[in-house]
């Protein structure tokens, strides 16, 4: 069962600028879903679509099967909501800014009052309890308003970058709270560029660029394409002698390469299962008498794999370009103008995405 | 409805712990009990009297504090609005009805805490000359145009988003409104016109009906201005 439904979602501020084009997610029930991508992707704007804070200008979205609109209170009940850098009334303390959220979400005083002390605690805040927000660092903001998504037990809980402003240890204690609230019946989304924390707790992950899911997957399965041909190997020796090998690794010699002084990080553009590679890696080494200091495939696999998914995109998207507008020359020259409304525009493919 | 009233007293308790709100209320007071004051010892005309406050003080002093806490209601907190209320479950409805009605509540509330005592001072120790029921829809009148300032303060609060430049506008409108009134043919309707026949509604001298006409029109242009704050504030985007 999907939690949340977008289909096609499309976002244009005032004719001008182009938040989200014809975006689809789906985020299945019990998942964490990392949604990862640079500044200004269109995280925010989907999730403040999901939450009803603002309207597509095309498209929809669905959130536990039903369509979402900015007077949908009763499904936004079953969501918790963590914005970036979150802004609180400022003459509020944390117990009353929580008794007050406790309040609009129709909770009892006394179940308020137990809620609140708990999640103040969880989220170390305990001590600050009485002291008014507007004296709070960015850390503290963020936490408080973990706290306040955490109100209602929601189902569905939505991070908008939660690390943000966090020190080290808050942003471990931060990540060790959502993987213990990630579970059976709740789902949670996480906004996110530090791709270290989508790692470490997500279980599903899409790749979010210029308003588009471009990717959308298992964390399993972006891991393993991730890893998928590229083996580092950090040597000592006759180096010379290994780098002159490198191409002969692979029969049609589809290898590239890439030295960082005794460390040679060697991606096989093959199809061939990684141990074969690493084996070929190993007769290497051996062949040239070079000492391995070590071998790995997972150094900075998930951002490798990130940047090369956008990379991937932006050279699709460009070629589709170029062939759209190759297209568009040669048949204007034949066809009369009226056919030319059915050569499909550059980005068409993208957004019908099989992996979506 | 529970959020509906949270909304409510959440906002109550802005507007009630304001610094402007305190000022307000402390420029009413003063210059009201002074005013008891000297019409006790000068033998001052009640209708006068009344008429002088509203004109000098009650009026152009409630018009600024009118115009800043109503036209900040919404645009004063538009990051907390997305951020800590209507992402959570409250309806945009919901968020601006209680905002109307406590913005409007607390304007009739303060209006009222000063007028009722002034108005008993007033018969108590000045020259009566003012029939109660003159005074009663005198003081209506007042209130209906001071309640029509606090809906336009909303509804420009729900257009714009920052606090200060939509007072300007607020205060701004009503400077000129008496200009374009006159111009339109309709200088009855103007809020100076409509002070300056208080002494002689307060002494039942001027017909009911020209009072009932002015009370109508605001009443009327209160709604309009309501109603656009609600069609606004639920299509737009936070």
């Amino acid at each position: 069962m999907y939690v949340v439904q977008a289909s096609d979602l499309t976002k244009i501020y005032d004719n001008r600028y182009i938040a989200l084009n014809a975006l689809n997610l789906r985020v299945e029930k019990g998942s964490v879903f990392g949604l990862v991508g640079p500044n200004g992707s269109g995280k925010s704007t989907t999730f403040r679509i999901l939450l009803g804070l603002q309207r597509p200008t095309a498209g929809s979205v669905s959130v536990f099967g039903d369509l979402m609109t900015p007077e949908r209170a009763d499904i936004r009940r079953r969501i918790g909501y963590l914005p970036t850098n979150p802004s609180f009334p400022r003459h509020m303390t944390p117990i009353t800014y929580l008794e007050f959220v406790g309040s609009i979400l129709g909770m009892d005083q006394r179940q308020a009052k137990v809620q609140l002390a708990r999640l103040l605690r969880a989220v170390d805040l305990a001590s600050a309890a009485a002291q008014h927000i507007h004296g709070f660092s960015t850390g503290m903001m963020t936490r408080l308003g973990l706290a306040a998504a955490l109100m209602g037990d929601p189902e569905l809980l939505i991070l908008d970058e939660p690390t943000s402003g966090l020190d080290p240890a808050g942003r471990k204690q931060t990540i060790e709270l959502i993987r213990e609230l990630s579970g059976r019946d709740r789902t949670i989304i996480i906004a996110t560029h530090i791709l270290a924390d989508v790692e470490r707790v997500c279980t599903d992950v899409g790749i979010i660029s210029q308003g588009r899911v471009i990717y959308a997957g298992p964390m399993v399965e972006m891991r393993r394409l991730a890893r998928q041909g590229t083996i580092s190997v950090e040597i000592e020796g006759n180096t010379g002698t290994f780098e002159q090998q490198i191409y002969a690794l692979d029969e049609i010699g589809s290898i590239r390469y890439e030295r960082l002084g005794s460390e040679f990080r060697i991606t096989f553009l093959g199809t061939e299962p990684l141990a074969e590679y690493a084996q070929r890696v190993l007769s290497l080494v051996d062949r040239t008498g070079v000492d391995l200091l070590y071998i790995t495939s997972r150094a900075d696999e998930i951002e490798e794999a990130f940047l090369q998914r956008l990379e991937e995109d932006r050279t699709r998207g460009f070629l589709r370009a170029a062939a759209w507008a190759s297209t568009q020359a040669a048949d204007s020259d034949t066809r009369p103008f009226s056919a030319l409304k059915e050569v499909e525009p550059p980005d068409a493919s993208i957004s019908r995405n099989p992996s979506i | 409805m529970q959020a509906f009233l949270a909304i409510l007293q959440y906002d109550f308790g802005q507007l009630s712990r304001s610094w402007i709100s305190r000022i307000w209320l402390a420029l009413l007071v003063v210059p009201a009990l002074f005013l008891v004051v000297v019409a006790d010892s000068q033998s001052e005309l009640a209708s006068e009297t009344m008429a002088r406050y509203i004109t000098f003080v009650l009026a152009p002093i409630s018009a600024v504090a009118i115009s800043i806490l109503s036209s900040g209601a919404i645009s004063g907190e538009s990051n907390i609005i997305s951020d800590s209320i209507l992402s959570r479950s409250v309806t945009r409805t919901q968020y601006v009805a209680a905002k109307i009605i406590s913005r409007l509540g607390f304007t009739l509330l303060v209006y009222t805490v000063v007028v009722v005592p002034f108005t008993y001072l007033m018969f108590r120790y000045a020259v009566q000359d003012a029939s109660l029921s003159g005074v009663a829809l005198g003081w209506v009148v007042l209130a209906s145009l001071l309640t029509f300032l606090a809906a336009l303060g909303i509804s420009v609060s729900v257009t714009m988003t920052a606090a200060l430049p939509a007072a300007m506008v607020v205060l701004v409108s009503i400077l000129v409104s008496g200009a374009v009134l006159q111009f339109l043919g309709l200088p009855w309707i103007s809020s100076t016109a409509v002070i300056e026949r208080l002494p002689q509604t307060f002494r039942s001298e001027t017909a009911v009906w020209e009072q009932l006409r002015v009370l109508a029109v605001f009443s009327l242009l209160t709604i309009i201005a309501l109603a656009s704050s609600i069609l606004i504030f639920r299509r737009k985007d936070l």
